[in-house]
């Protein structure tokens, strides 16, 4: 080896070891960034008040608090909400992923009068700003009674759940080949049986990313009781609950720790599920990315 | 063919049911549900815009409702220039931010994975919970004003009657869940054959030639859709419900169209009122979005797919 080529190999050495250290700086600094946040909220929530709200920031706690978060546990307010939380989300996480494959199945795998029509009418719905349905569904449902229940956050979701998992839904079958629906047809079986022995059980991944996002956001809607609650007779879910304590400072300001706590049980759910289900999700926002 | 011909209305109404019975049985549902909880409602609320309805009273008015939010609403247009702030420059903020992300989590070294699974965890965690933590790590006494002081400064982040401040404090809480871009941007490099940065690269292209050449162009249709469901989204924002003081801020700073449109339907019952800002935001959102369609066409020369 010549004198030049080793200086050459050297400098590339040292280049490859230069950016493998920059590299994982940056990810290592990244990474504290955005979960100092968190581990800070973990934090205060087993602080006492006076720690939580002293004006010279504590970082940890002298000593961990458990009793916080027994104090919410035992506090039945929050039973109850959960439970209501709870009902929603496991009428919406049936609902929702039947529907949504059921109508995706017709677009996917039928020839029909308005088919395209239809189709397109649905994708618009995505730009629709909410708030203009909502003013005239708030007067419809204060008049059969559904205001201050939770049916105008589970009923309409079986119709679907939105453009986005019927779409997705549909690309997916699409997908699959074509022959073991027509191979079933041949063999005599009906289309409601096409749909729920032969395909439903292959939609697996896009049936696990509908159930997860459908939790997720039946578990973080506090928007939706907020509008359609009238009085407390209401069933408070979670959501609303901490939204509720984290805006009406009256009732607690000195709770701070109280709520973070609330924060931290509300949060470890979703996280949860997220690292069990964590690759079919990121595929999902892929394929959801995709359609452009 | 002929037999075709000669079929009777009642046997063509037959063929023509048969034809379309399955297809129309799995639609079932979604036309249910665009008629009663889209069409429906939507046409219900243009109709009330154009009546004076509060709580029991309503009565027909004509353009009232659209005059008095144009001419005399004395929230309106600073609600309107707090919107078009927070969402025109908030999309490009994330788009480019989440771009350098993905660029970071997309080099090819161990454990990079790890680092992608930690940067996408804050968009899991529920948004109220999210207003929960930055208004207290943001309030005056609190860990950033703390770390600020420092430096001798100070911030008064939400609580800042200024919007120029406020606002842009928003997009500072935006970075942690800059995740969300990140994995976008992730499955836009993934759907680039990497042929085309190799041949490139033999041709003597640059980092930036291939940027602007290849990476910018072949994710271009993805990004954009995702730029337009985004503006539409943060057109909408009513996340400042959740840390916003009063949910619109010292001096109306924070005081976002949604959440004008939430007061005057949901704790006033001005339905016709509310009604009327609904459909000066829908009139705005299609016009906005046919604009970016227009746009796309004018400049986007790639093939489409």
């Amino acid at each position: 080896m010549t004198n030049t080529t080793m200086k050459k190999t050297m400098s590339a050495k040292t280049n490859a070891i230069i950016y493998k250290v920059v590299c994982y700086t940056l990810l290592v600094l990244f990474a504290i960034i955005l979960i100092f946040p968190y581990a800070f909220m973990i934090s205060k929530s087993l602080m006492t008040p006076e720690e939580a709200i002293s004006p010279k920031t504590v970082l940890f706690p002298a000593s961990p608090q458990w009793a916080n978060y027994s104090e919410i546990l035992k506090d039945s307010g929050y039973g109850k909400a959960f439970l209501h939380t709870f009902e929603v989300i496991v009428f919406n996480s049936i609902a929702v992923p039947l529907s949504a494959t059921f109508v995706a199945f017709g677009f996917a795998r039928f020839k029909f009068v308005g088919k395209n029509f239809l189709f397109m009418f649905m994708l618009s719905t995505m730009m629709l700003p909410a708030v203009v349905t909502q003013i005239s569904l708030y007067v419809l449902y204060s008049k059969i009674n559904w205001l201050n229940t939770l049916l105008p956050l589970t009923i309409p979701n079986l119709t679907g759940g939105g453009a986005i998992y019927i779409f997705l839904a549909r690309s997916f079958i699409q997908s699959l080949p074509k022959d073991i629906d027509d191979a079933a047809k041949i063999d005599g079986a009906g289309p409601i049986r096409r749909y729920a022995a032969i395909t439903l059980p292959l939609l697996k991944p896009v049936l696990i990313y509908i159930v997860i996002n459908v939790f997720n956001s039946a578990w973080g809607d506090y928007y939706g009781p907020l509008i359609w609650k009238l009085d407390e007779n209401f069933p408070d879910t979670l959501a609303y609950k901490v939204f509720y304590l984290i805006t009406n400072g009256a009732v607690g300001n000195d709770k701070t720790n109280i709520r973070m706590a609330a924060g931290v049980i509300m949060s470890i759910v979703p996280a949860v599920l997220f690292f069990i289900f964590q690759k079919q999700l990121i595929e999902g926002v892929a394929m959801d990315g995709l359609k452009g | 063919m002929y037999k075709k011909k000669s079929l009777s209305f009642g046997e063509r109404a037959k063929k023509f049911w048969r034809d379309n019975r399955e297809g129309w049985m799995f639609v079932l549902p979604l036309v249910i549900g665009l008629g009663v909880f889209t069409a429906y409602p939507m046409i219900q609320s243009l109709v009330y815009s154009f009546h004076r309805y509060k709580g029991t009273e309503y009565y027909f008015n004509g353009w009232t409702n659209y005059i008095h939010i144009l001419t005399k609403n004395r929230d309106f247009w600073g609600v309107v220039g707090n919107t078009c702030f927070y969402a025109f420059v908030s999309v490009p903020i994330v788009l480019v931010s989440s771009y350098l992300i993905a660029t970071l989590v997309n080099q090819k070294v161990k454990g990079v994975g790890i680092f992608r699974v930690i940067y996408y965890l804050p968009c899991v965690i529920p948004g109220v919970v999210g207003g929960l933590l930055w208004k207290d790590i943001f309030s005056q006494n609190g860990i950033f004003n703390q770390f600020l002081a420092l430096f001798g400064g100070h911030c008064d982040f939400f609580e800042s009657g200024n919007k120029f401040v406020a606002i842009p404090s928003i997009f500072l809480m935006n970075m942690w869940s800059i995740g969300g871009g990140m994995i976008l941007w992730l499955s836009a490099f993934k759907s680039i054959p990497n042929q085309l940065y190799e041949a490139a690269e033999i041709d003597g292209a640059g980092k930036v030639k291939c940027f602007f050449n290849i990476t910018i162009p072949m994710s271009a249709p993805m990004i954009f859709f995702n730029v337009v469901t985004m503006l539409i989204g943060t057109l909408q924002y009513n996340g400042t419900l959740t840390f916003a003081p009063n949910g619109e801020g010292k001096d109306g700073s924070l005081f976002m169209y949604a959440v004008l449109i939430y007061e005057k339907a949901f704790q006033e019952l001005s339905f016709g009122y509310a009604s009327a800002l609904a459909w000066i935001l829908l009139v705005f959102v299609l016009a906005l979005t046919g604009l970016l369609f227009f746009l796309r066409r004018f400049t986007y020369s790639g093939e489409d797919n």
